[in-house]
């Protein structure tokens, strides 16, 4: 427990040795120092505290760009063509603003988890009290706050306790996009060091804002068993007043859900949500849907379903506001991140506000009172739902037709999908009265509506996409495990053992936004593959959402299928963004319970233990934000690789290793110092997989560390030749720098692989035990 | 090319866990309503076996009608220079994992136990003979365990020819239950150590003997014996364990030795025997804690399954948390359930004796190996839940534990558990403005309109000592 910036005043105090009258007592911190685990190396991190770190990563890891843009322009000496070797009139050159405009991401990316996660320890303190304990596992998660404990060395135990290391967030931000002015930083790596710091910020972030959360507002507390709740179009009951929520901050949600219940209304209004926002609320109220991921707004909206529209912040589309006002659905805005032009009513009565709203005087409200945002959503609900009458835009199939007759087959649509779906052709046979060509595409659509903004004759191209597929949105009726929270310290201990016997063969983590590529189906897939062969599965985000959205033969959708406790052949949805902390989280603590490791501002080690160590693989497959952005970094910092779809190339740069560079992939043996070849494990850092198959077969690949028992290593070879014959036909060209011993070989594919093996003049290795780390070598006792 | 490419369906350890319903199975062998089946690994002398044989007595899969049950032996005989009687055990748990790496193939269970089930789906790409499977097992055998030279496989599904070899079976298993019950760590000059959880636990090292099994609860001495036999430059090594230094503790100047080595000196003493002193290390994978409870002066033991606080507040997480990471920590011992079956569970330290309180569950588990006259004064979570309910149980009960107090002077129980959870009030800052160092003897200090600034204050929680 501690205090910030406490105040005592006594007016008189009589003690033996004195009499004080009116003292004042102002202190800035006070801390209670119960934690007995001695401070690391590395408290409260500066930019450049891990900066060796972060070489030894890059130096094996090289950032490999992909200039999205060529040119600099964000100062007027510019626009600066950095192309063909050329630096621009501050000097910098096209790796330095590459990487700085990955920094510039992150920053963004860490800023508003940060932010976020300030308004709720604020907003909670002040309606829960600095002393209310974090409480996120009851006495299965010891380990409240693993990443804190790792990066500040701090151990929180109340709310209050959460200020302070926001604090130091907040300081470490400023200085990280401070570096990318003009004429500060200038090479690439320290911009690719600052990139990790970013992402590890970050991760505190995350962490704050869903332990305080949970703990305040009593959401599953590292429960296997969440409550199964509804997703999909179809699971929304349009005969009840609707409440749509978008974003990412549940405050304004709790407000809905709280008068909801107060005012004897449970069950008669429906809450619903987009993206996070949604995650959380289902959360707090297992009876609230989930629309789908976030590219499900604008239809959802043009469905004409919602009565009220809710924004609070993050991933919101900024023209929510006019397409709300075409189905007549009255707004509020909640954030002052994203106020919407619309002028603020939280010092106004709410029955004036419900007026105004009703009678359409204003299309939206600004309300910054959480409880008021409840009352007066809740009010309108109820009362604008039998006026609308569900006031649909999606057009009828007729229009769709005529529509189709005016489309005059120019490809802009077409040129600007960032899908490139092929609009001009099901338009053609639309024209002639099959829909069946448009309805294909509605599975693709991540609904951008760009191509409405190119149209010359301004057709409603998405609301003829999704009224071709309206059969299939409506059929979207489908169940998802609440998410529940941190992974329990039992849980990881239970997964001891199988990781060492081989049992389980890795961890992957999907997570992220939904710019898919080819539909969300591929996360589902993706999750399902890796669940049956025994993997931790766990997912967060808008990919836990897309993971849900499939059915089996018997109608049961994969977290109906798969068990929620994390071990082998699960998946676990954690909940929403900010919830990958405990995906980080679960990460640091095997090196804690398995290992003993110190966490306590001791990052570097526990990066290196998990980096030799713990074969998790992050796969962000529609990764679309700078959110994204920053929770990779933060995972790559820790030694975890991270896979995107084929958008996250957008990202600027990858990390890869060069497994052809054998110098590459040498570490120490702690037991004796030696330097030891362990071959490309894990090969990469950041890697775009085109295709969901290859990605599959990068998973299974970036699995394998160097500490593999050879038990666990011949498993997580049989799933990588399986997937990789599966994909290409034949057994990849590398399998030789992942034997160390006859030992690791598969056993069902010996005869083979021993044959490749002697074609590459294979020769047997040891396993060490790993580590980047000289200091970390340990000396023989006694001798 | 492929090793299995006279087989009509894959072979791969992805198949394993695959679970063939009903309506999907072509045929099943064993099963609940199938009285004769068994499966059985004999080691015999290399002129009784020819390398590669497979037999079947009976009806092969191809004349079986769809949706049948049938009987089934499997006999697997195998001879090597190296193979001992011993080693059967081990090698036999090894068709169910191999069975399982066929494509349509589900086999469940082991011994007398056993049902498998063939999919139709496999049936249709060809696999309709037990020779395959045999093939397969063959295979396999041969090139994962080298200590086999030879080795002939035998099906019977005969309804009649297969009851003799059946019971026969069953005596076998008999014997060799008992002779591995039986077998006392000092019967044996070799015991086996294990490093496998050094990978995430690097100081980590087990200790296998007869009567105390890997933490894990995953190797048994026999196990043990047959992994590093058959991969020598593996895990698990052969300990010479050396002098008997302590009977009672279990200290062997053999397993100290190994020890030393293995953690590079960072654990020199192991006492096999006692939670106290030296004891056993604990990794991270254990199945159980046994805990020093010190006002009772007796153990607890908690298995990870579960889930609630045990007798002295702390669930099993804080538990283990005390003794994880390869550590040798006085009166917190990570153990496996069957070790608390051998007759050497924490002797040193009084065994069962000293066993106050366990979970309902795993007392179920192991009630048959706790001495008669102690197993109704052990508590579970029925009778107690704190110390004060526990020390009247035992009372009540007359557990031997009583007769401890009577005779333990009183202070010997100050064993220190962090506490942590000291709550402050919230306004404790002014509790301590007594203590400020106002209080100059002598003087009357008066201070008017004071303010004191401080930006960070510490305040340290004076714990009490701990014994060691």
């Amino acid at each position: 427990m501690s205090f910030k910036n406490v105040r005592v005043k006594i007016d008189e105090l009589k003690t033996r040795a004195a009499l004080i009258k009116n003292l004042q007592l102002s202190i800035g911190n006070v801390m209670e120092e119960t934690w007995e685990e001695h401070v690391g190396p590395t408290p409260f991190p500066s930019v450049t505290s891990l900066r060796e770190w972060d070489m030894k990563l890059l130096k094996r890891y090289k950032p490999y760009y992909l200039p999205f843009c060529e040119l600099c322009c964000l100062c007027t000496f510019g626009k600066c063509d950095l192309s063909e070797g050329k630096r621009g009139a501050c000097g910098i050159d096209m790796a330095a603003q590459q990487s700085r405009i990955v920094l510039l991401a992150c920053c963004i990316g860490a800023a508003t988890h940060i932010a976020h996660a300030r308004h709720l320890v604020e907003h909670l303190i002040e309606k829960f009290g600095r002393s209310h304990p974090i409480d996120v596992g009851g006495v299965h998660v010891k380990l409240e706050a693993p990443i804190t404990r790792l990066v500040c060395g701090v151990r929180p135990k109340t709310l209050g306790d959460l200020e302070g290391i926001l604090d130091y967030l907040e300081t470490q931000v400023t200085h990280l996009l401070s570096a990318t002015h003009t004429g500060q930083e200038g090479n690439n790596l320290d911009f690719e060091s600052k990139v990790f710091h970013a992402g590890m910020i970050d991760h505190v972030g995350l962490e704050i804002a869903d332990i305080a959360q949970v703990a305040a507002y009593g959401f599953p507390k590292a429960d296997p068993e969440a409550p199964l709740v509804d997703l999909g179009f179809g699971a929304i009951d349009i005969n009840k007043p609707v409440i749509m929520c978008v974003g990412h901050n549940v405050v304004p949600t709790v407000g809905i859900v709280d008068y909801i219940k107060s005012n004897g209304l449970d069950g008669q209004v429906e809450v619903c949500g987009l993206c996070c926002t949604a995650h959380d609320t289902t959360r707090y109220y297992p009876k609230a849907k989930i629309v789908g991921p976030i590219s499900w707004q604008i239809r959802f909206i043009r469905s004409g379903v919602p009565d009220v529209v809710i924004l609070d912040e993050q991933c919101i589309r900024t023209d929510a506001l006019n397409e709300a006002q075409r189905i007549k659905a009255p707004v509020i805005v909640t954030s002052d991140k994203n106020c919407m032009g619309l002028p603020n009513r939280t010092g106004d009565p709410p029955d004036t506000i419900v007026d105004d709203l009703i009678t359409g005087k204003v299309p939206g409200v600004l309300i910054l009172d959480p409880e008021l945002v409840g009352e007066v959503a809740v009010r309108t609900a109820v009362k604008v739902a039998p006026l609308r009458k569900k006031f649909k835009t999606l057009p009828e199939t007729s229009d769709v037709i005529s529509g189709a007759k005016l489309c005059r087959k120019c490809n802009n649509c077409k040129r600007v999908c960032p899908q490139d779906l092929d609009i001009p052709e099901a338009m053609e046979t639309a024209a002639n009265g099959d829909l069946s060509l448009l309805a294909d595409l509605y599975e693709f659509c991540i609904g951008c509506t760009r191509c409405e903004h190119v149209c010359p004759v301004e057709l409603p191209i998405h609301s003829f996409i999704v009224k071709a597929g309206e059969k299939q949105l409506k059929a979207e009726i489908f169940k998802i495990r609440s998410g529940r929270g941190a992974i329990q310290d039992t849980e990881i201990r239970n997964v001891g053992s199988p990781i060492v016997l081989g049992e389980i063969p890795g961890i992957l983590a999907a997570v992220g936004c939904a710019n898919y590529a080819k539909g969300g189906r591929e996360v589902a897939e993706i999750c399902m593959e890796f669940a049956n062969r025994r993997y931790i599965v766990v997912t967060s985000g808008c990919a836990a959402m897309s993971a849900a959205m499939y059915k089996n033969g018997e109608g049961k959708t994969p977290y109906e299928m798969f068990t929620g406790n994390f071990e082998a052949g699960c998946i676990v949805n954690v909940g929403s963004c900010v919830t990958n902390s405990h995906i980080a989280g679960a990460a640091i603590k095997i090196a804690s319970i398995f290992a003993k490791r110190n966490l306590r501002a001791n990052y570097e080690e526990i990066a290196d233990y998990i980096l030799n160590r713990v074969g998790a693989v992050g796969l962000a497959w529609g990764a679309m934000s700078q959110k994204a952005a920053s929770i990779a970094s933060g995972f790559w910092r820790l030694g975890i690789p991270v896979i995107v779809g084929p958008h996250g190339a957008k990202y600027r740069r990858m990390l890869m290793g060069r497994k052809d560079r054998e110098e590459d992939w040498y570490v120490y043996d702690a037991r004796t110092g030696e330097r030891v070849y362990v071959g490309p494990t894990p090969e990469h850092l950041f890697y775009a997989a085109e295709t969901k198959e290859e990605a599959m077969v990068m998973i299974a690949k970036l699995c394998m560390r160097p500490n593999d028992t050879t038990k666990g290593r011949a498993i997580k070879l049989t799933h990588y030749i399986d997937l990789h014959k599966r994909m290409y036909g034949k057994i990849p060209d590398d399998i030789h720098m992942f034997v160390r011993t006859k030992a690791d070989i598969p056993i069902t594919m010996k005869d083979e692989i021993l044959k490749i093996l002697e074609e590459r003049g294979w020769k047997e290795t040891r396993i060490p035990d790993p580590t980047l780390l000289p200091r970390l070598i340990r000396r023989r006792k006694e001798e | 090319m492929s090793m299995f490419e006279d087989i009509p369906v894959e072979v791969g350890v992805i198949y394993e866990g695959e679970r063939i319903r009903r309506k999907e199975m072509q045929v099943e062998f064993g099963g609940p309503n199938i009285e004769h089946k068994f499966e059985l690994v004999r080691v015999k002398s290399p002129d009784e076996i020819e390398d590669g044989k497979i037999t079947i007595i009976g009806p092969d899969i191809k004349d079986m009608p769809e949706g049948s049950s049938h009987p089934l032996g499997i006999l697997v005989e195998v001879a090597g220079a190296q193979l001992e009687s011993e080693l059967e055990g081990v090698i036999e748990r090894r068709i169910h994992e191999y069975c399982n790496f066929i494509e349509g193939i589900m086999h469940l269970n082991q011994r007398y136990d056993i049902w498998l089930r063939l999919s139709k789906k496999s049936y249709q790409k060809g696999l309709n003979s037990l020779v395959y499977i045999g093939k397969v097992l063959h295979k396999l055998f041969k090139s994962e365990l080298p200590i086999i030279e030879k080795i002939q496989i035998t099906f019977i599904t005969d309804t009649e020819r297969v009851k003799e070899p059946w019971k026969e079976a069953l005596e076998i298993y008999e014997a060799r239950d008992a002779r591995a019950r039986g077998l006392k760590d000092e019967e044996v000059d070799t015991f086996y150590g294990c490093t496998l959880c050094q990978s995430f636990a690097p100081t980590h090292v087990c200790i296998i003997t007869p009567q105390r099994y890997s933490n894990c609860g995953a190797i048994s001495w026999f196990d043990g014996r047959a992994s590093a036999r058959i991969d020598p430059k593996g895990p698990v090594f052969a300990i010479e364990k050396g002098e008997l230094l302590d009977p009672v503790k279990g200290e062997y100047s053999g397993v100290n030795e190994m020890a030393k080595q293995k953690t590079l000196g960072e654990v020199t003493r192991v006492w096999l025997y006692s939670a106290f002193g030296h004891p056993h290390t604990s990794c991270g994978c254990f199945e159980g804690v046994a805990f020093y409870i010190p006002e009772v002066d007796g153990f607890g033991v908690v298995h990870r399954g579960y889930r609630e606080p045990t007798v002295n507040g702390l669930p099993f997480s804080t538990l283990a948390d005390s003794t994880a990471g390869g550590r040798q920590i006085d009166g917190f011992h990570g153990i496996s359930i069957e070790y608390m079956r051998s007759p050497k569970f924490l002797q040193a330290d009084g065994g069962w004796n000293r066993v106050v309180w366990m979970p309902f569950e795993v007392k179920e588990r192991v009630k048959d190996f706790i001495p008669k006259e102690i197993v109704d004064k052990i508590a579970t979570e029925k009778e107690a839940n704190t110390i004060e309910e526990l020390k009247k149980f035992l009372q009540e009960k007359g557990h031997p534990i009583v007769e401890r107090w009577k005779t333990l002077p009183a202070e010997a129980k100050a064993i220190a558990v962090e506490e942590e959870a000291v709550e402050m009030p919230a306004e404790a800052p002014v509790a301590t403005l007594p203590t400020l160092p106002i209080t100059a003897g002598g003087f009357k200090i008066i201070l008017k309109d004071a303010k004191i600034y401080a930006k960070k204050v510490i305040i340290r929680i004076e714990k009490p000592e701990k014994k060691g």
